[in-house]
């Protein structure tokens, strides 16, 4: 066979060099969005984190911002996570591997469903009936976000969690039943303490997916960079850090303070969603080493 | 008697509320079909859109959305295989392994209003690519390659440990390993990849909204510096803008368009997922 060395060693830099550029840009924008963020921390100093006034040209607060994305995607995980742990026991633990394969695929195919078309559908459906439901004067308020995205996670939360349950080993289910255990004690008292780091993890990697979302949450959270008063009235408008970022980036793109505050946003969302996100997923590779 | 009672209690509960969450989903796909089904007609595909998305149709918004999605996969494909064979074949240290594996999972989860801001400032302000064409298929292409590395990743991984061996037995090196087994092997895993890639490209909005598209006016690029209309930018404004029924009928369709787009590409994608990977447990 005709093998010269030299296609190997090419390949094998060619190989290095694409992998290393991907690498290397996603460090370049944890730098870039450092840099650019700098100015306001030393503007503000922490009071950029707490400060509750956001006044483009005289004063940047994220704290409103801050506490509308977590609050709507807590919420949004809360509305959804008892809807996925049922719909996940139904798959893993009662249907048929077929038609299991089917569920998950209209998970997928619903996890998939664009950013924009539930926007629409938020528009156009949910905040005219939060209205109606709740005798608002204005339906677009930090609950309908939290509602939106909590149908938005759903199929992802749902599937991750329906992988879990799956990764728990057959032996255990047997053994349970050979104990006299109907099939839901089964999965009560085994196969759900087996599958708590899987569980969690699924809970994390939605959190994380939730709170970067951003087209669906800027059309109906209300765009008000207040706090709620009290706090706890979620039926106001709100801001969320991503719904902040699309509403005002492209105005202020490159130059002065605001651009500056606008990447301290990003870099806060940033860091929250990475927390997350790789807090996920040790959870998951713990649920599939257990 | 009771312990039974309760736990028929329980079942039922799940079923409903697993039901509840189908009729959700049910409800969501019923919705844009039949607000959207009434827009479309054969002129919606063929004519450009006019008064402000209140008549005419989204020919050039498709053929802006398709162009994103396809300039993106085909830059974001090679570096993403490159990623994925960089990973399994080349790198020997665990550590790094499992770092790198970290990294490409924690840039699925970045937030694509980021990757839309840092990249404009990087490709559109920096290299001076500006509002384009181009500055959105380089950034679409830095987003859809973790998706489309952890399919083809996941695909190297689930190579049967004897086909190694036998190679290792053969005394085959790394460049053949990987040309004779890990990519015939793995191409459904290259193909799925690219189809949820994408899907995902054809599904996302926040990420070009202010760096690639433009709404009127714009129709297909004369160059790689033209911004372009797309579907998803489209159905943004008219959302945001519309008091006219028509003009928000002609969003739902345009919605119902980008949904069935992005259907196909994923189911397509699961449909090679489960044909090629059966062929080669055989």
């Amino acid at each position: 066979m005709f093998q010269p060395r030299s296609i190997a060693i090419f390949f094998r830099v060619l190989v290095t060099v694409l992998a290393l550029t991907a690498t290397g840009l996603i460090v370049l924008f944890f730098l870039f969005l450092v840099k650019e963020s700098l100015p306001v921390f030393q503007a503000e100093g922490v009071g950029f984190l707490t400060g509750r006034d956001w006044w483009a040209g005289e004063s940047y607060g994220a704290w409103p911002m801050i506490f509308g994305s977590a609050i709507v995607t807590l919420l949004a995980l809360g509305l959804a996570l008892p809807f996925a742990l049922a719909g996940a026991v139904v798959a893993s633990e009662f249907l048929s591997s077929r038609l299991r394969w089917w569920a998950k695929s209209l998970m997928e195919l619903f996890a998939g469903v664009p950013g924009i078309v539930y926007g629409l559908l938020g528009v156009g459906v949910l905040a005219p009936a939060v209205k109606e439901f709740f005798g608002l004067i204005d339906g677009n308020t930090l609950f309908t976000a939290a509602l939106l995205l909590g149908i938005m996670v759903l199929p992802t939360l749902l599937t991750l969690a329906d992988d879990a349950l799956h990764a728990v080993p057959g032996k255990f289910r047997d053994q349970a039943q050979s104990l006299g255990l109907s099939r839901l004690r089964t999965v009560w008292a085994v196969v759900l303490p087996q599958a708590k780091a899987g569980l969690l993890g699924a809970v994390f990697l939605g959190l994380g997916r939730a709170m970067g979302e951003t087209i669906a949450v800027m059309l109906v959270i209300g765009g008000r960079d207040r706090m709620p008063a009290p706090w706890y009235n979620l039926f106001q408008p709100g801001q969320s850090i991503p719904s902040k970022l699309g509403r005002e980036a492209a105005e202020a793109v490159g130059a002065g303070l605001q651009w500056n505050a606008l990447m301290g946003l990003g870099l806060m969302l940033f860091l929250m969603v990475l927390g997350m996100t790789v807090a996920g997923h040790l959870f998951l590779k713990r649920g599939r080493a257990a | 008697m009771t312990r039974g009672f309760l736990e028929k209690g329980v079942l039922a509960g799940l079923v409903f509320m697993t039901g509840f969450a189908v009729f959700i989903f049910a409800l969501v796909l019923a919705e844009v079909a039949v607000r959207g089904g009434g827009a479309l007609n054969a002129g919606f595909f063929l004519e450009e859109a006019r008064d402000f998305g209140a008549a005419g149709g989204v020919r050039y918004q498709m053929e802006g959305t398709l162009l994103l999605m396809v300039g993106a996969a085909a830059l974001g494909l090679p570096l993403a295989l490159a990623g994925a064979l960089f990973q399994t074949e080349y790198v020997d240290a665990p550590g790094l392994k499992r770092g790198l594996r970290l990294l490409v999972y924690s840039m699925n989860g970045v937030p694509t209003i980021l990757f839309g801001l840092l990249g404009y400032l990087f490709f559109g302000i920096t290299l001076g690519a500006g509002v384009s064409w181009l500055t959105g298929v380089l950034i679409l292409a830095i987003m859809i390659l973790p998706t489309i590395q952890v399919s083809v990743q996941e695909a190297i991984e689930a190579l049967p440990e004897q086909y190694r061996e036998a190679a290792g037995a053969l005394g085959l090196s790394r460049w053949q390993v990987v040309r004779s087994i890990v990519l015939p092997h793995c191409l459904y895993g290259i193909v799925t990849g690219t189809l949820l890639g994408l899907a995902r490209a054809a599904g996302e909005t926040a990420a070009i909204l202010f760096t690639a598209t433009a709404f009127s006016g714009a129709r297909f690029p004369e160059a790689m510096s033209d911004p372009v209309p797309t579907l998803q930018t489209h159905i943004l404004v008219l959302a945001q803008e519309a008091l006219n029924p028509r003009t928000i009928e002609n969003a739902w369709g345009a919605g119902l368009v980008l949904l069935c787009l992005v259907f196909s590409l994923i189911a397509l994608s699961l449909v090679f997922r489960g044909r090629l990977s059966m062929e080669f447990e055989r």
